[in-house]
């Protein structure tokens, strides 16, 4: 092998030289120690813990004691209100996840400590094995007319009743309220799951609204302003919107068993759920600054577009006794055990009955104190 | 001894003793694409004009894909309350930090893996088993194992980017051409000497492509890691906007998307351009 004769070079630094071994450097950075692991192995246990094994709260929060609260819409309020200054005992941390899939997936990750969900979530969580208790539960007052899910009919679907929905796409989602609502509206207007096609789609984003409107489906759940924008967009088509006259209102707090089992989290829970009764107080007193701090700087949405969420919740109902919210609950479970083939729950075992006046009593007295 | 790897004898059309002198080599049939034009710009608005005159004419429902004028006065509103700046500004912060973390990763590793047979042996086939498996799918597990806090959405990020940069480094830097390897040892340059005058030099082209593929990718990363418990980032505002049925806005973070996609493609093939001046290719 003959190499040809080195030509003689230019200066040793040549301009060319030191870039690309200056280029060559960034490769050659030696590697830097990776991100440090945080957050412990999560272990599914499904031994349930029993109310009777939970000690009474403590009347006060050991100093110290950090709740990390998946609750955006209350984080809010907390600051807008000046509420937040009311739990200067506990460090809250907020995490931006509410709804069944992302709690329970948080609770097992032991990333969350309370979460905020509708009827459908507790139950779910409990046939997955993972162990939750209601700490605390939202109504609305007439739910019935204040329905937080309208049914939304596909342009030329053709129907306006409820009945009018056998031999047709029905989307459904079986982990959530919405699929859970489904189930109730095709049981009270006397059909079975046969009757109808179910088309298993979740319901997340404007999935539903979307879908309707290409007429994959003929009829699908639609929540809060969904219901305005989908007939805003197409009513024109011929899109409408079915009332289906049941109680789907439910707003809950729920957190593992094993959180509840520490009196320090449990203490600081309690602290919680009484300002999250304050807070709903708040909201309902303050429906201006609830548009503009919330729905409009915090969410985007246009003051039209607020309000008419304001109009669509109407009043609140937090009460300081949970038998009758039990029993409806109690329902819910029976349908979905029965069309969904689960184990048969017990209502009650999914509520820790320790924190059943906190939140109720504390909505009450804010409305007496006239809230600052 | 380093001098005989320094730079090659100018080209003629670099040489300043020429430049004054008429060009006088014989033209044949070109087959190459041309000298290098400053074109770049033509693809994209031909893709904006044809989006323009199909809203205008109506063959586009605005309900589908939003109006390119809906989007640019979207764009004004969230620019005047200032939610789309603070939002790029902590995606842009993800996507950094992502992207550093994973070219790190990536290009050490290559090196390891493709400078030594233990190296390969130990590193390529779980990279490999990494790029099969979908980065949507790892999602619940980073969650177990590391929370939902700000480190997963970086390490979500990192673990999109290292896997491009790893391939296409380890690729050209197994591509060098065993003249230059021989070329060293008879020339008797140590280790060291080897690997910064021939082998990091001679990775780079790969390291470069696989730069490009890496910083769009950290971009992509974005929607999914901030659809977690994130309260801020461009990925959030979309899912924001999805609940609440606000197509606009959406089209509007796709719209950001590709323009912070396409600029920073062309940030890196610059730097690209810049630092591979040595390579004579059919790029130009």
């Amino acid at each position: 092998m003959s190499f040809p004769a080195p030509k003689p070079h230019s200066s040793p630094g040549s301009p060319a030289f030191t870039r690309r071994s200056a280029l060559g450097a960034l490769l050659a950075v030696p590697a830097a120690g990776l991100l440090s692991a945080c957050g412990g192995t999560a272990t599914a246990g499904s031994q349930r813990i029993s109310q009777a094994a939970l000690e009474p709260l403590a009347a006060s929060v050991p100093a110290g004691t950090t709740i990390k609260v998946g609750d955006p819409s209350i984080k809010v309020a907390l600051e807008l209100s000046g509420l937040a200054k009311e739990l200067d005992r506990v460090t809250v941390e907020f995490a931006n996840i509410s709804g069944g899939p992302q709690t329970t997936e948080a609770f097992r990750a032991n990333a969350l400590d309370v979460g905020s969900v509708a009827d459908i979530p507790p139950i779910h969580a409990t046939w997955t094995g993972l162990d939750v208790r209601i700490i605390a539960a939202g109504y609305r007052q007439d739910a019935v007319n204040h329905p937080i899910y309208e049914l939304g009919v596909a342009p030329g679907a053709g129907i306006s009743r409820l009945e009018d929905l056998r031999g047709r796409k029905v989307a459904y989602s079986p982990g959530q309220a919405q699929g859970a609502l489904v189930l109730r509206l095709l049981d009270k207007a006397g059909l079975k799951q046969e009757d109808v096609k179910l088309v298993e789609l979740p319901s997340t984003g404007d999935a539903y609204a979307t879908a309707l409107a290409s007429r994959q489906v003929d009829a699908a759940p639609l929540g809060g302003v969904q219901i305005k924008r989908y007939l805003a967009k197409y009513r024109a088509d011929g899109a409408t919107t079915l009332r289906h006259g049941l109680r789907d209102d439910p707003s809950l707090l729920y957190s593992p068993a094993k959180v509840l089992a520490d009196p320090a989290k449990a203490a600081a829970l309690a602290a919680y759920v009484r300002v999250w009764g304050k807070a709903q107080r708040w909201i309902e007193d303050h429906p201006a600054e609830w548009l503009e701090g919330y729905y409009v700087k915090d969410q985007g949405l246009s003051r039209e577009d607020g309000q008419y969420l304001i109009d669509a919740t109407g009043k609140r109902d937090l009460p300081t006794a949970w038998a009758e919210a039990i029993d409806r609950h109690q329902e819910t479970i029976d349908l979905l055990a029965r069309e969904q083939k689960k184990p048969q729950l017990t209502a009650a075992d999914l509520y820790d009955a320790r924190f059943e006046a906190i939140a109720g009593t504390a909505f009450a007295s804010a409305g007496k104190a006239g809230a600052a | 001894m380093s001098a005989v790897l320094d730079r090659p004898v100018l080209a003629p059309h670099q040489d300043p003793a020429l430049a004054g002198a008429a060009d006088v080599r014989p033209t044949g049939k070109r087959l190459g694409p041309g000298r290098r034009r400053q074109l770049a710009w033509v693809g994209p608005s031909a893709l904006l004009l044809l989006w323009t005159a199909s809203s205008a004419t109506g063959l586009l429902d605005p309900r589908i894909l939003s109006e390119p004028w809906t989007v640019v006065a979207t764009a004004g509103e969230l620019i005047a309350d200032g939610r789309l700046q603070e939002n790029l500004a902590i995606s842009a912060q993800r996507a950094g930090l992502g992207l550093f973390f994973g070219i790190l990763v990536g290009a050490v590793l290559a090196l390891l893996s493709g400078l030594s047979r233990v190296g390969e042996a130990l590193i390529d086939g779980p990279v490999q088993i990494k790029r099969a498996i979908p980065g949507l799918a790892l999602i619940p597990l980073l969650i177990l194992w590391f929370g939902i806090d700000e480190t997963m959405k970086v390490l979500t990020i990192t673990m999109g980017v290292f896997v491009p940069v790893y391939l296409q480094t380890h690729a050209g830097l197994r591509g060098i051409d065993l003249r230059f390897v021989e070329l060293s040892q008879t020339v008797g340059l140590s280790r060291a000497g080897f690997i910064r005058k021939v082998v990091l030099p001679g990775a780079l082209p790969g390291f470069f492509l696989g730069l490009r593929f890496a910083v769009t990718g950290a971009w992509v990363s974005l929607v999914v890691v901030e659809q977690i418990n994130a309260t801020s980032g461009i990925g959030y505002m979309m899912e924001l906007a999805r609940t609440y049925g606000q197509t606009n806005i959406i089209v509007l973070g796709l719209a950001v998307y590709g323009i912070l996609g396409l600029l920073s493609d062309g940030i890196v093939r610059l730097i690209e351009r810049k630092a591979l001046s040595w390579q004579r290719t059919l790029a130009g």
